[in-house]
């Protein structure tokens, strides 16, 4: 679903923290019809000129907070909703951020919200499957890719 | 009396997703341009904002807007996400009988009627009836594809007629059905098989896709029709699930209705495309699914409730650009000519 939309086209921008860039961001918006739970969210696959970034280097900043890691989204953020209008960034760590210039990004997004039990739960909830396995994927099943332009 | 006419407003996601119309324009539209039409449906996580906690104001405001517009609050949509607490636990069965009726009391403030599950277990429904009953609010089980109605092989039907059998046991007026009308498949739906097509990269999606529909609906043996699918457009449906949802005929049949005629309390129309019928412009069909002989067993069976359209083709036409986009306010007002119609209204 909306599998062009997904990244906002000039959202592509490097961060700082401690005066130094430690990586870049982009806007995610939700590839589902009814928003989500953020302890449901489990990450993204992301994937930067054909190099992928571990969830674990990712934060997600919604709902006008800072960011926020995805484990600390699972802990605390169980019903905090991200509700399907609103646009979120994704925090990506890279030392140094991004070179100027075009850069193709893929995403996939991973979130756990369902219509019913799995039997594969109680495994979900030990081991939260790596978002590259396309798993939560929504409607979108497929690594949506994206030419961006480095703003700033 | 008779069916009464309504919208899930979930048939206009794209709409609300570009932030082009909210859930104000939107009943605005269910109530001014569907001559008739009086019955709303939502998903209550992706109506209300800042699902579960709104606040009184949007409460307010939203039964201000219902009132204002003549309009019935008919079902709201819920779903249990049993993972809701993975850090530490898969929700258990009290927790999501809680979940339930946490989606009850917004419900009632909402002045819904019913509410509707997927994949909620009896035990959990069991656990959440006595509010439901208190709020006097039905907890209705959808029944969609590839699900059934009936009992036995090829049937599919098996959840169904053990909540039949549960209903019948305890005599709950409160927990019933809620059958979507995609489980009356005529046969594909050509703009689904033209994005297959169109996604798996194939030139001629359009062509390809018109031989496609002609071998199915020709073909009277679903095993000959895959093999000769497989061979002709192996990269087109390589995914088992496609296969699966695409190649199955009805999951049941109009008439099986009558067995849970009772306890059917809000329906479904799902539709994914609507095209005007040869030769009677400005009429509208559903080519792939069967709406006539389901409606008119709803009539036989004295159902008063409503059907609300659940639009689906948006989806499916969301891989290329913007100009090429389903339009949403189109295909509802063309699926209600459809259903006046069929109900004689």
């Amino acid at each position: 679903m909306y599998d062009s939309f997904l990244i906002r086209s000039d959202s592509l921008e490097n961060f700082e923290e401690n005066g130094k860039v430690a990586g870049f961001k982009f806007s995610v918006r939700i590839a589902n019809y009814r928003g989500c739970f953020l302890g449901l969210h489990n990450g993204y696959y992301c994937e930067v000129d054909g190099v992928s970034y571990p969830r674990e280097a990712q934060r997600l900043a919604v709902n006008g907070k800072p960011p926020r890691s995805f484990e600390e989204l699972m802990k605390h953020a169980v019903l905090e909703h991200w509700d399907m209008q609103d646009e979120a960034f994704l925090y990506v760590y890279k030392e140094g951020g991004l070179e100027k210039g075009t850069h193709r990004v893929g995403i996939l997004e991973s979130i756990l919200g369902a219509y019913g039990s799995s039997p594969r739960d109680e495994e979900y909830v030990k081991n939260p499957p790596d978002p590259s396995l396309g798993i939560g994927t929504g409607k979108t099943s497929v690594v949506c890719y994206y030419d961006l332009e480095l703003q700033g | 009396m008779g069916i009464k006419r309504g919208v899930s407003l979930y048939s206009y996601q794209q709409e609300e997703w570009f932030g082009r119309m909210t859930w104000r324009e939107e009943l605005k539209e269910v109530a001014t341009n569907l001559d008739g039409a009086t019955g709303i449906e939502i998903i209550s996580e992706a109506t209300i904002p800042h699902f579960p906690f709104p606040g009184e104001e949007f409460y307010q405001e939203w039964n201000f807007e219902m009132a204002r517009w003549g309009l019935e609050a008919v079902t709201m949509d819920v779903f249990p996400d049993p993972l809701m607490f993975r850090r530490d636990h898969v929700m258990n069965e009290r927790e999501q009988a809680e979940r339930l009726k946490m989606e009850l009391r917004i419900a009632k403030k909402m002045g819904f009627k019913n509410l509707r599950v997927l994949g909620s277990e009896i035990k959990t429904v069991a656990l959440a009836l006595p509010l439901a009953e208190e709020l006097d609010i039905r907890i209705n089980q959808e029944i969609h594809f590839p699900s059934g109605i009936r009992r036995g092989k090829g049937q599919f039907g098996g959840k169904t007629m053990d909540i039949l059998e549960y209903i019948e046991k305890t005599g709950t007026k409160h927990y019933g059905f809620h059958p979507d009308f995609g489980i009356f498949k005529k046969g594909p739906s050509p703009m689904y098989i033209e994005y297959y097509f169109r996604t798996a990269g194939e030139e001629h999606w359009k062509e390809k896709s018109a031989d496609f529909i002609e071998h199915f609906n020709a073909s009277t043996n679903e095993e000959e029709l895959t093999k000769w699918v497989m061979d002709t457009y192996p990269n087109v449906f390589n995914d088992p699930m496609i296969l699966e949802m695409e190649f199955k005929k009805a999951s049941a049949q109009a008439e099986d209705l009558k067995l849970i005629a009772p306890y059917i309390y809000c329906c479904h129309g799902k539709f994914y495309q609507m095209t005007e019928i040869p030769g009677k412009p400005g009429e509208y069909e559903e080519v792939s699914l069967d709406y006539e002989n389901p409606i008119r067993v709803l009539k036989e069976i004295g159902y008063e409730g409503y059907i609300d359209s659940e639009y689906e083709g948006q989806r499916n036409q969301q891989d290329r650009g913007l100009e090429f986009m389903a339009d949403e306010i189109e295909e509802v007002r063309r699926h209600h000519k459809m259903m006046k119609r069929l109900i004689g209204e």
